[in-house]
């Protein structure tokens, strides 16, 4: 009786699922629908007065607006704004969550309000919190500036992450910001026909009960994640480049900003991927790569040898050029990647595949990523 | 001892009724300290550590104890979920199991030994049978029965429905362009064993790490914590285990590490996590493959979609009338095809599962039903019906005898007055 297969495995098969969740990547399990009705799509349009030196970037993913703004000294700090369906956790969570990413101590409730500032977000009363602080692992003082308000059922963050000091100076604007917001009415979600086959609905999107008390049938319909709101996820922002006539884009999967197959070989793609910062840095990313070949890790020395400066817009790029085994198809694999580092970010580029392709391509993928503007 | 006075022993035990009453009593006990140790360890763990158990271990126990001083104003630290989970695990009471469990072979045995099937005692048999089938149903509900959601959007359909709270790694051979094959591993697996080997899969899985509950973040610029795994998106995610919570309206969000192994070799290491909406797709051997970590789904013949959802207010103000949800019903083996409105109070019973309504959308375009699966949903109501006809059968018996004595009783008494008269 024990069990009575609740803890088997089960093998089935079903009917593809024809609507696919739009680009919504990390969210809110219990909170955010994957199902193509995303809450963005019933989101209310938002509209800004953008401060002065700040730049508009693709939104992206979660985000329904993100901003850049560059300090003198080539720093950066990012501003997003994310609008999570449900509550989102309690301020406390997030406030603890924000905390812990610049390397501070957890508060406890009585100690929230005095962290707590007023402000006007869209003409309502809002709270924003100042932290700074060095996260695990970072080099520098980061300072995250969030606010949180919350309307109709949907909790909007509002947040500014970067230097200690540059966002300390962009905090005025970021007020101003925050008071010039505006929510224009929701766009209707887009609703299926009704002959519309089944689809996937991913995790469910629960809304907020208000049944009477004497309802029998309470799910879990209010389940909020306990922490990971406003997660913010960097939106990629493709640049300006040149892309050879035989690579074809496909589908740029998550975390990627672009990815371009070569022919008609599945085998060999080239991977175009973003970081805020310096992605980790240039030796565990090589080495990352490498792993993928089956290569062992190499220290600082040796990476030395094998990484080659490569010209690119605006400044330099490091090249590594390896061969080795790829894990998956066990065929021989060459890899050719460039790290390029440029105002704050990071850019990977990656050509990998079969070792005859990859060397016939060498030539064009160099060109290609010489052409980025950033 | 000789055997037969052993087993003498053991029958007299197991039928005395000195044994009903302790199993009572420590039912009752049970109940009321399992009802205190919701509020420091939520319902869900309360429910796992005191009646879902052979035993009480100390740590819920002392976590129940405190809050059930707080009636006499005796205060003490209130025990959390964590001090639960990671206390003392050595058991200090009867759990549920075992005390249901004696009771039902105490009934059992003591009806077997003492009552014989005779007319007189046909009342009692029944009572008997009722409390017997109600021990047993309610076993059988713990065991068998199942709640999920089933969450719908206007206009959408659906043929499953949701775990609340237990997720599945999905293994999906999407190469077919008519279907997918799907290899579903619970949760429960992926925690509690390190490799699954499955015929039908071209690969083992290797559980790395499992969290409970966690968050996946992207990997913060400048970070020495290295990636969470070698491929796709868990090369630029970092993952944190975070405290189990027990707040019925919250859960917890788990994440995995996985590695999956051919004969050949290491394909690389995966994150799995419910906060990774999008399937993670790879290639083996020509065949296309998605990896996801998702709220546990079960499958329906057939399925069920959202016409209309509807929330009535009474007029004039925003105090609830009525919830209602109106659905088409359809399934193809049987030709089914048809409407049906699912409200308050009167669930869609279909395919052995009651949908019920649970809740709905912010926007009042979608609707939440809480899908229950219950083989044996009938079961309490039997018994409370053979309870009760016995229990009439039986008082109407005593309650004829005496009526029927009641006109000789009464010539006594006359009897009786006349010779007082004299």
């Amino acid at each position: 009786m024990a069990g009575c297969g609740r803890d088997d495995t089960q093998a089935y098969r079903v009917g593809k699922e024809t609507a696919q969740a739009p680009t919504q990547m990390m969210g809110q399990p219990g909170t955010m629908a994957s199902d193509p009705s995303s809450p963005a799509d019933a989101m209310p349009q938002l509209k800004w007065k953008l401060p002065a030196g700040w730049q508009e970037v693709p939104a992206g993913q979660m985000r329904v607006a993100s901003f850049r703004f560059a300090g003198k000294d080539g720093k950066l700090a990012d501003v997003s704004v994310i609008p999570l369906p449900g509550l989102a956790g309690s301020d406390l969570d997030n406030v603890n969550r924000w905390r812990g990413q610049v390397g501070l101590d957890q508060v406890s409730e009585d100690q929230l309000p005095k962290l707590a500032q007023a402000i006007e977000v869209a003409g309502q009363k809002a709270q924003i919190y100042d932290q700074a602080g060095q996260g695990p692992g970072a080099s520098d003082k980061t300072r995250i500036l969030a606010a949180l308000t919350r309307r109709d059922g949907v909790a909007w963050f509002f947040k500014m992450t970067g230097d200690d000091a540059l966002v300390a100076e962009q905090k005025p604007a970021f007020v101003e910001f925050l008071k010039s917001v505006s929510f224009s009415p929701a766009t209707a979600p887009p609703q299926l026909p009704p002959s519309h086959p089944p689809i996937d609905g991913g995790t469910a999107q629960n809304g907020l009960m208000h049944l009477p008390p004497s309802h029998p049938a309470i799910g879990g319909a209010e389940m909020i994640p306990p922490t990971g709101a406003g997660a913010a996820p960097v939106g990629p922002a493709k640049p300006q480049w040149q892309v050879p006539a035989d690579w074809k884009e496909a589908s740029a999967g998550q975390f990627l900003v672009a990815k371009y197959m070569i022919g008609d070989s599945a085998q060999t793609a080239i991977n175009v991927s973003r970081s805020v910062g310096d992605g980790g840095g240039v030796a565990p990313n090589v080495n990352r790569w490498r792993s993928q070949l089956g290569l062992t890790p190499l220290g600082d020395a040796e990476l030395a040898q094998q990484c080659k400066p490569i010209e690119v817009q605006g400044g330099k790029g490091t090249l590594v050029d390896i061969t080795g085994t790829d894990a998956a198809s066990k065929g021989k694999t060459r890899l050719i990647g460039v790290i390029v580092t440029q105002s704050g970010e990071t850019w990977f580029y990656k050509l990998m595949g079969d070792e005859q392709i990859v060397g016939q391509q060498s030539d064009a993928f160099a060109k290609f990523v010489k052409s980025a503007k950033y | 001892m000789p055997i037969d006075s052993i087993l003498d022993r053991l029958i007299g035990f197991f039928t005395s009724l000195r044994l009903t009453v302790v199993c009572l009593l420590l039912g009752m006990v049970l109940v009321f300290l399992g009802t205190m140790a919701q509020e420091p360890m939520g319902l869900y763990l309360a429910q796992e550590k005191f009646f879902q158990s052979f035993f009480v271990p100390a740590a819920p126990m002392w976590a129940a104890i405190k809050k059930a001083l707080q009636m006499v104003h005796i205060f003490l630290t209130p025990s959390s979920a964590t001090d639960v989970l990671f206390g003392s695990n050595f058991p200090v009471f009867p759990g549920g199991y075992l005390v249901g469990g004696v009771l039902l072979i105490n009934l059992l045995a003591s009806h077997y030994k003492r009552l014989s099937f005779t007319r007189a005692k046909a009342g009692i048999w029944m009572v008997h049978f009722g409390v017997i089938l109600l021990l047993a149903g309610q076993f059988l509900t713990d065991r068998l029965a199942r709640e999920t959601n089933l969450h719908l959007k206007e206009g959408e359909a659906k043929n499953y429905s949701e775990s609340e709270r237990e997720a599945e790694l999905a293994v999906i051979d999407t190469t077919d362009p008519g279907s997918d094959a799907v290899v579903a591993i619970p949760q429960r697996t992926l925690e509690s064993q390190k490799e699954i080997r499955r015929a039908d899969l071209p690969f083992r899985v290797r559980v790395k790490d499992f969290y409970r509950n966690s968050t996946v973040e992207e990997r913060v610029a400048g970070s020495v914590a290295p990636p969470a795994a070698t491929q796709d998106i868990g090369t630029r995610a970092t993952v944190l285990e975070q405290p189990r919570v027990t707040e019925m309206d919250r859960r917890d969000v788990p994440s995995a590490v996985i590695e999956l192994l051919t004969s050949q070799g290491s394909l690389g290491t995966w994150l799995v996590s419910e906060f990774i909406e999008q399937p993670q797709s790879f290639t083996l051997n020509g065949r296309n493959y998605e990896l996801e970590l998702r709220l546990r789904r079960y499958y329906n013949p057939f399925s069920i979609q959202l016409l209309e959802f509807k929330h009535d207010v009474y007029p004039g103000t925003d105090i609830p009338k009525n919830f209602s949800s109106r659905v088409r019903l359809t399934r193809s083996d049987t030709g089914e095809n048809r409407e049906v409105l699912i409200y308050m109070n009167s669930p869609l019973r279909y395919g052995g599962q009651t949908f019920y309504q649970s809740g709905f959308d912010p926007d009042n375009h979608g609707t939440i039903l809480q899908v229950v699966h219950n083989p044996s949903w009938l079961t309490p109501y039997f018994s409370c019906v053979l309870v009760g006809l016995g229990l009439v059968v039986q008082f109407s018996k005593h309650l004829l005898g005496f009526a029927f004595k009641r006109p000789a009783k009464k010539g006594e008494a006359a009897r009786t007055a006349a010779l007082a008269a004299r």
